[in-house]
């Protein structure tokens, strides 16, 4: 019978127990205790989301303290190395919640230098407590000894330089967010970095370009005299050219790309008229070492102007009663690899 | 159209890891170096390596974050199409820009490396003991200073050996990737 109630019993002494555990972690000893800072901390927190105006601010500014107190108490009491060094779990997590601190934004918690900054002032806080001395109450500073200088100084020093490694991924992903034309074609790998396979095969900077120069080149040309398209055409490489630099200007000033893009025609005879190919043209880094373009066609045709409706033009010369007719792709550029033809 | 995952787009891992190959190979250089010349014991020595080796490299970077903003785009491309596509173009004249900063990098390190082992030494001195072996120096006659100066020129010439046989170490690396990847 006994035997019987313990074994019903039985599950529920588990809870005990983990019920005893969690008693011993939330209640705090003593009232001088690192629970009660984190306490003090979630206090802070729940008064400042029912406040106003910068009191909020100055609470919050209290329940981080409080937190980082509490953490700091808490993972000092026993330490727990990271293996191999002289580094406390306790002051990397403590370092985290600094680094938070200091350089999180109301936005996003986590930036880029909260990220960066981790390391260094982990291992700052790891070095602090070596310059003081005794208990809680009475603390004196001191200069450590020659090894444990050594120590400290070569942890801040790998430290560091993980946070300028750290630094570099942040530099080179911004390198991809002002440059995106070098996700293009990744098939050649660099063993510098590795790299997502990327979903984009055109260069979206450079169908934007053709696609708003078109109109201004049709606007240019179209319904003109066909003498004055002549000298447009004569005098092309300046004006499309010209119309591709305030094209990029407009479109592409957010990224820094827009300086290794620039636009150039091409022209050719055909039958009837001329074919006018305006190319986008990358020089700037890619994995095919000739680099690679976008091309769009256009057909400038003359057209005879019939009488009715031009009325008004036969008076005056017989130039104009031919005009020019543009008719551009409607089909998205054409993407080539390797370096355009030759005018 | 974005795509959302948690991989991050791009990682720099081969630049890390030569970073540290470099380290790797800088370090017991040096060491080696000063422990025969500056007859420093091997765990000071190792210290002293490892100090100025890597705080050189926080330095350098440091300067480079600085800089890559302001760099023109031109050199910018080089610098992403060499990290990137593992390749050079050689436009705009850029191998004599390649041989100046390389020169202005061996030269910065060498003097950085220099000031780094002056602060070395400071920091390991106790700081009761430093009066009491100061004045000594002041009251002996010109030969002790002599004999500083020429440890000073020893320190410089055993760091000037050290900083050329590392980077005559790394620059071979790197030839020798550039010939095999």
């Amino acid at each position: 019978m006994n035997l019987f109630f313990r074994d019903i019993l039985g599950p529920f002494k588990i809870f005990e127990g983990i019920y005893a555990r969690i008693r011993r972690i939330v209640v705090p000893p003593k009232a001088y205790s690192w629970q009660t800072l984190l306490y003090l901390s979630i206090f802070s927190w729940l008064m400042a989301s029912l406040s106003t105006g910068y009191i909020t601010d100055i609470i919050a500014i209290c329940g981080w303290l409080f937190l980082i107190a509490g953490t700091a108490w808490y993972t000092t009491d026993n330490p727990l190395y990271i293996p191999y060094t002289n580094m406390p779990v306790g002051a990397v997590i403590t370092g985290f919640l600094v680094s938070v601190f200091a350089f999180g934004q109301d936005k996003d918690v986590i930036t880029s230098r909260t990220m960066v900054l981790w390391p260094t002032i982990a291992a700052i806080i790891t070095a602090i407590p070596e310059f003081f001395e005794g208990t809680g109450t009475d603390v004196k500073t001191q200069v450590p000894r020659i090894e444990e200088r050594q120590k400290i100084i070569v942890l801040i020093a790998c430290c560091m330089v993980i946070s300028c490694w750290l630094q570099f991924y942040f530099v080179v992903d911004n390198w991809v967010t002002k440059y995106p034309s070098v996700q293009v074609d990744n098939s050649k790998r660099s063993a510098l970095v590795l790299r997502r396979e990327s979903t984009v095969k055109v260069p979206p900077n450079g169908i934007v370009i053709l696609d708003k120069l078109v109109p201004q080149v049709e606007d240019q040309i179209a319904k003109k005299p066909w003498s004055e398209v002549e000298q447009w055409l004569l005098d092309a490489r300046k004006k499309v050219g010209d119309l591709g630099k305030q094209v990029i200007g407009t479109n592409l000033a957010e990224y820094e790309e827009r300086y290794l893009w620039h636009v150039e025609p091409r022209i050719s005879n055909v039958k009837s008229g001329y074919k006018l190919d305006l190319l986008s043209i990358w020089v700037g880094p890619s994995a095919n070492p000739n680099g690679y373009y976008l091309k769009k066609s256009c057909r400038i045709d003359p057209m005879a102007v019939s009488r009715n409706t031009a009325a008004a033009a036969v008076k005056k010369l017989d130039d104009t009663s031919t005009i020019a007719e543009i008719e551009c792709d409607r089909t998205p550029p054409k993407f080539i690899l390797g370096t355009p033809p030759p005018q | 159209m974005p795509e959302y995952s948690f991989l991050p787009r791009i990682v720099p891992l081969g630049v890390i890891l030569l970073d540290f190959l470099f380290l790797l190979v800088a370090i017991p250089i040096e060491a080696l170096i000063m422990n025969r010349r500056l007859k420093f014991d091997k765990r000071t020595s190792s210290f002293y390596a490892i100090c100025i080796n890597l705080f050189s490299s926080v330095i350098g970077w440091i300067i480079f974050f600085f800089m890559e903003p302001m760099l023109p785009v031109r050199f910018k491309s080089e610098l992403i199409d060499y990290i990137f596509f593992n390749q050079i173009r050689y436009a705009y004249n850029i191998q004599t820009l390649i041989i100046l900063t390389a020169f202005i990098i061996f030269f910065a390190t060498f003097l950085v490396k220099y000031l780094l082992l002056r602060v070395m030494l400071i920091s390991l001195r106790e700081p009761g003991k430093n009066e009491q072996v100061s004045e000594p120096i002041i009251k002996r006659n010109s030969r002790r200073n002599y004999k500083s100066k020429l440890q000073n020129t020893n320190v410089i010439t055993s760091l000037l050996i050290g900083n050329a046989l590392s980077y005559s170490l790394i620059v071979m690396i790197l030839f020798i990737r550039a010939a095999y990847v």
